[in-house]
């Protein structure tokens, strides 16, 4: 990302840093060591960096959203390589695995949020780094998806998830929950590439829909209309894995909005401000559902409307205590 | 069909002020369908950004995305909620759920259709009944190529070059559909959708062994890659056909089974992003037992057994220009080898009898040892057919409210038959068809589509129309009116038989009579025959109003379409076809009403379905007054071998625990001409899934509840309990 693509936005930041980085200093030695409900409220001038990804539109409407999230009194400036050797204690938004690993290989003790991340990979650094790292997940909850695959088709049961083998073990826990909310599942290992339609075609005899993890060596540009097409033509649909896949002609998938991110963020950064740690990895509890209604008129299902899938989700999850912390 | 009736500025549909001003919106949505509401515009989610900006996001969904709709009624995809006509699908992995042993018992799922058997076990099936022999008013289609028989227009379905297990599903366009496919689709278009080959990679085996003599073995392998999918299948199917049959009052053995091997070998070849090929080929080949007491004709001392040898070869290629238009070219030939042979022996006696012509032909006794120098030698009812045909069809969808199809066929059908046409000749057929849909607004989807087509087997040109406006009333309720007309021309032997035996290594002292040709013409009842006379072609009316709605219950989702139908079938051809008579003619006139349910109920872990049709057929003779009221009623009558009044099915599929599925099935229809059919399945399959292979083992019962054969005495089983096993596997 490069902020200064923004002028406006460069010519605020440009300014205030040394002034604003003596400010963050005070106010962390201060916090840190008591819980002062006064030094919770926020602060004036805050700053926090902005490690971008490689895609600047993302970045930009990231940025924006940050900045109407942590409010007016907070800047956001762009991360520079090798700034950390000078300030390794302002906190670091890190949008995406990639600009994740870019900072804290540049410093490890720097404080960083991911934005953007599975919860596989921030898991990791989260144990090294204590509450130095956190991360706001924004892929859905596997179990929000299965929910979702049952509340559009009510009757199904069986939910079949394809895995690598590495990753079997992480979808596990998902598969162990299903039964709370009348489903049970089976994972169906893909152990190599040539082994993925055949596997399919197993797990489309078994299952009443395909549950997609954002897998992205299963469910890639390459392979998704393959596999997309074969569950169709066999009457199964497919829920997930993202919006994205949505919109290529997978039947649903919720998705968390940015600006449930953002706002989550900023909430984590003002926790990091006041208590010295993040929270731990977390989804945002809010999200919002994409569904492709041609895919669902194409193969005779009714769909409900959005905001009562929406709702039936959200009150079975209710039901079962489970709040989306998967 | 009353259209302009429908209360067009009835506030009940909403959106029906809206002016079709869509194509800005059209096009866009052409690119995504999904848009997203103005409300959602700020709830966008990281999976539409590409973090890494290497272009790693799927590809919008595109038009002509191959989901399966309804592929059948107009040739274009569409939503049931679209299409001008009901439309039946079981799919394949129903068929196999429920145990289904023979590809024609899948249409007893089907509201209208009736399934039977006549001759030597020859099974039968038709939508709306009609004849019993001679199975001519349907389409029927495999993979896109007409399948039945080109110039005896009969289906024979035991040699089906489909195995059970490669079947996706079977849609079946339930009332006349010349409009798409022209002659031929005069009740109905069935169109058997086999697997693609991307979707059976892998290998998959399959043994079943049952009752009478049942066998089914399956084998497939295939793989897949970006740019070559392919599939080799092998099916063994056979079957010890009926128990016995009863001739006179008395009962004999039955040589009816049939023992058929087919090889498919399907592929697609992906040229490059635009263009793609399907390349298909299969081979049938085996038996198909006929019993000489049956269909031994002239003294065959023989079962006159059919050899079948039949081939085909299919290409296709298919073109995407855009995403809003795309067209195929589909060449295909057929060619289908019957070798009937069989040896006759007639005592001397009585053939110095049929030889003069003052004396009345005797009734035929076997040769006995004691007979000597009977007349002795080969008959035969060979035949070769072949069918060539060429198609093109275009797609251009101008934008998702405003889709046209159209598109020229020709056909080339070829018989050499020394017996029923006294060598070789041709019949063509060229046409042009197309079908236009428009949803000028969210509530009301019209479709309009007809085929214009010439054949030589009359030397005329048809037009065949269809007009059908869909009101939908809410996302998940449609209501259709529908209107349509077309013919079914006479095939090729009704039209132009030429029709002879041949005697073959004749023994003495007959053997003067070798290769001399026995006309048919002058062997069949001279007072009653219609040989020689030209036949028009059969016309049908229909209207339809049906509904398809689809509805939320408590955790299930239950489908229900009913039909209900008025048509109007004049010039039927109808009569006798055989070596002692032949009386065929336009000579009936049918009205057909009644209506159909098809609904079905999905609760978790169990699934429901239910079909009933009621069917009010009345007849009447049109033709010459030249017979007496008994043979005119029997000409009404012989239309009426199939068609039933009330029939229908029931299906229950239950998962289970511990990996079974179990099914259950009830068929029945009411009545043919002897009795009821009734028959309850069963099946308990316990199916597997292991790490990199799954398997599945099975029981399934038949229980006949009516013991009475149905449609002829020779329909004879004598346990009304049959048992099959089945085992499979899947790597």
């Amino acid at each position: 990302m490069n902020t200064t693509e923004n002028p406006n936005i460069a010519a605020k930041t440009g300014s205030l840093v040394a002034s604003w980085r003596l400010v963050i200093l005070a106010l962390f030695l201060i916090v840190t060591p008591i819980s002062n409900p006064v030094a919770a409220q926020p602060t004036e001038g805050s700053l926090v960096y902005l490690a971008g990804s490689e895609n600047s539109a993302l970045n930009r409407r990231m940025l924006s959203l940050l900045q109407e999230a942590l409010g007016s009194r907070t800047i956001i400036r762009t991360f520079s390589p090798g700034q950390t050797s000078q300030d390794s204690t302002t906190p670091v938004i890190a949008l995406g695995p990639s600009a994740f690993t870019r900072v804290r290989q540049e410093n490890r003790n720097v404080p960083i949020l991911a934005l953007l991340v599975e919860q596989s990979f921030i898991d990791g650094y989260v144990e090294q780094a204590g509450g130095s790292v956190s991360g706001i997940l924004y892929n859905p909850p596997l179990i929000r998806q299965a929910i979702t695959g049952k509340v559009i088709l009510p009757q199904a049961t069986r939910v079949a998830m394809l895995a690598h083998p590495d990753k079997v073990e992480s979808y596990e826990p998902t598969i162990e929950r299903l039964p709370e909310y009348g489903m049970e599942g089976k994972i169906f290992v893909v152990a190599s590439d040539g082994e993925l339609i055949p596997t399919l075609i197993r797990a489309l005899n078994y299952g009443d829909f395909i549950l997609a993890a954002p897998d992205s060596s299963i469910y890639n540009p390459r392979t998704i209309k393959h596999i997309l097409l074969t569950a169709y033509r066999r009457n199964r649909i497919v829920i997930g894995p993202s919006q994205a896949y949505v919109k290529a002609g997978s039947l649903a998938s919720t998705y968390t909005p940015l600006t449930e991110i953002a706002e989550l963020a900023a909430e984590y950064i003002q926790d990091y401000r006041v208590k010295g740690r993040f929270p731990p990895p977390a989804y945002p509890e809010a999200f919002g559902i994409e569904v492709n209604k041609q895919v669902a008129r194409s193969l005779n299902i009714p769909l409900p409307d959005r905001k009562d899938i929406i709702t039936s989700v959200q009150e079975q999850l209710r039901e079962t205590g489970e709040v989306a912390d998967e | 069909m009353s259209v302009t009736n429908y209360p067009v500025k009835s506030p009940v549909f909403p959106g029906n002020d809206r002016l079709p001003s869509r194509p800005v919106v059209a096009i866009l949505a052409g690119v995504l369908f999904t848009l997203p509401m103005a409300s959602e515009a700020q709830e966008e989610d990281a999976g539409v950004y590409d973090l890494a900006a290497l272009g790693n996001v799927p590809e919008a969904f595109n038009m002509d995305s191959s989901i399966p709709e309804v592929l059948t009624t107009t040739r274009l995809r569409q939503p049931k909620s679209r299409v001008p006509g009901t439309t039946t699908i079981i799919t394949g992995d129903m068929i196999r759920d429920l145990g289904i042993m023979k590809l024609v018992e899948v249409f007893r799922l089907v509201p209208g259709m009736t399934v039977n058997a006549v001759g030597s076990n020859q099974p039968v099936t038709s939508y709306h009944g009609t004849v019993h022999y001679e199975q001519r008013r349907l389409q029927v289609l495999v993979d896109g190529r007409t399948s039945y028989r080109p110039n005896l227009s009969d289906m024979d379905w035991n040699s089906m070059p489909v195995p059970l297990d490669l079947i996706e599903r079977i849609e079946i366009s339930r009332g006349p559909n010349s409009a798409a496919y022209g002659i031929n689709a005069f009740l109905g278009t069935i169109n058997i959708i086999t697997r693609p080959p991307e979707d059976t990679a892998g290998i998959e085996l399959r043994g079943i062994s049952g009752s009478r003599g049942y066998g089914r073995a399956f084998g497939s392998v295939g793989d897949t890659s970006e740019t070559y999918k392919w599939r080799l299948a092998y099916e063994k199917r056979k079957s010890d056909g009926f128990d016995e049959q009863e001739d006179d009052g008395v009962i004999y053995p039955f040589h009816d089974g049939y023992d058929i091997n087919t090889f498919n070998y399907d592929s697609n070849i992906a040229l490059n992003n635009n263009y793609d090929l399907d390349l298909r080929a299969g081979v049938v080949d085996g038996v198909d037992e006929e019993d000489s007491r049956k269909n031994g004709k002239f003294g065959a001392n023989e079962h006159p057994d059919i050899i079948v040898d039949d081939y085909y070869l299919q290409t296709r290629l298919n073109v995407t220009t855009s995403e809003r238009h795309f067209y195929h070219v589909q060449a295909s030939f057929q060619n289908y080898d019957r070798r009937q042979r069989w040896t006759v022996c007639i005592p001397q006696d009585q053939f110095i009898d049929i030889l003069d012509p003052d004396v009345p032909t005797p009734d035929l006794r076997p040769c006995t040892p004691e007979d000597a120098n009977p007349f002795l030698a080969n008959l035969n009812e060979d035949i070769e057919e072949s069918r060539l045909e060429l198609e093109i069809q275009d797609t251009i969808l101008f934008n998702p409210d405003l889709k046209l199809v159209s598109g020229l066929g020709y056909r080339k059908d070829t018989y050499r038959s020394e017996t029923f046409f006294n060598g070789r000749g041709n019949n063509y057929q060229s046409r042009v068809f197309g079908n236009l849909e428009y949803s000028p607004f969210r509530w009301l989807t019209l479709n309009s589509g007809g085929n214009w087509e010439k054949t030589t087997t009359t030397d005329e040109g048809y037009f065949s129309p269809r007009l059908a406006a869909n009101f939908i009333l809410s996302n998940n309720h449609t209501l259709r009116f529908v209107y349509s007309r077309a013919v079914r021309t006479p095939d090729a032997f009704e039209q132009n038989p030429d029709w002879s035996y041949r005697p073959r290594n004749v023994a003495p002292p007959f053997d003067f009579l070798e290769g001399e040709r026995v006309l048919v013409e002058n062997l069949v009842d001279p007072t009653t025959s219609t040989f020689g006379k030209e036949l028009e072609e059969e016309r049908i009316t229909s209207r339809e109003i049906s509904y398809f709605g689809q509805y939320y219950l408590d955790s299930s989702t239950l489908s229900l379409e009913v039909r209900y139908f008025n048509d109007q079938l004049r010039d039927m051809i109808s009569g006798i076809i055989n070596e002692e008579q032949w009386t065929i003619d336009n000579n009936v006139a049918l009205d057909q009403e009644g209506f159909e349910v098809e609904a079905s109920v999905d609760f978790p872990g169990t699934s429901l379905r239910v079909s009933y049709a009621y069917l009010d057929q009345d007849g009447r003779y049109t033709g010459a007054d030249d017979r007496d009221a008994g043979d005119k009623q029997y000409a009404i009558d012989l239309l009426g071998r199939l068609s039933v009044r009330h029939s229908g099915s029931f299906a229950w599929i239950q998962d289970l625990p511990f990996d079974l599925t179990s099914s259950a099935a009830f068929y029945f229809a009411d009545e043919f001409r002897r009795s009821h059919f009734e028959r309850a399945d069963f099946r308990l399959a316990r199916r597997v899934f292991a790490s990199g292979y799954s398997y599945e083992l099975a029981l399934t019962m038949q229980h006949y509840l009516d013991r009475d054969p149905t449609l002829s005495p020779d329909n004879t089983i004598k346990d009304h309990n049959q048992f099959f096993v089945e085992a499979g596997v899947r790597f």
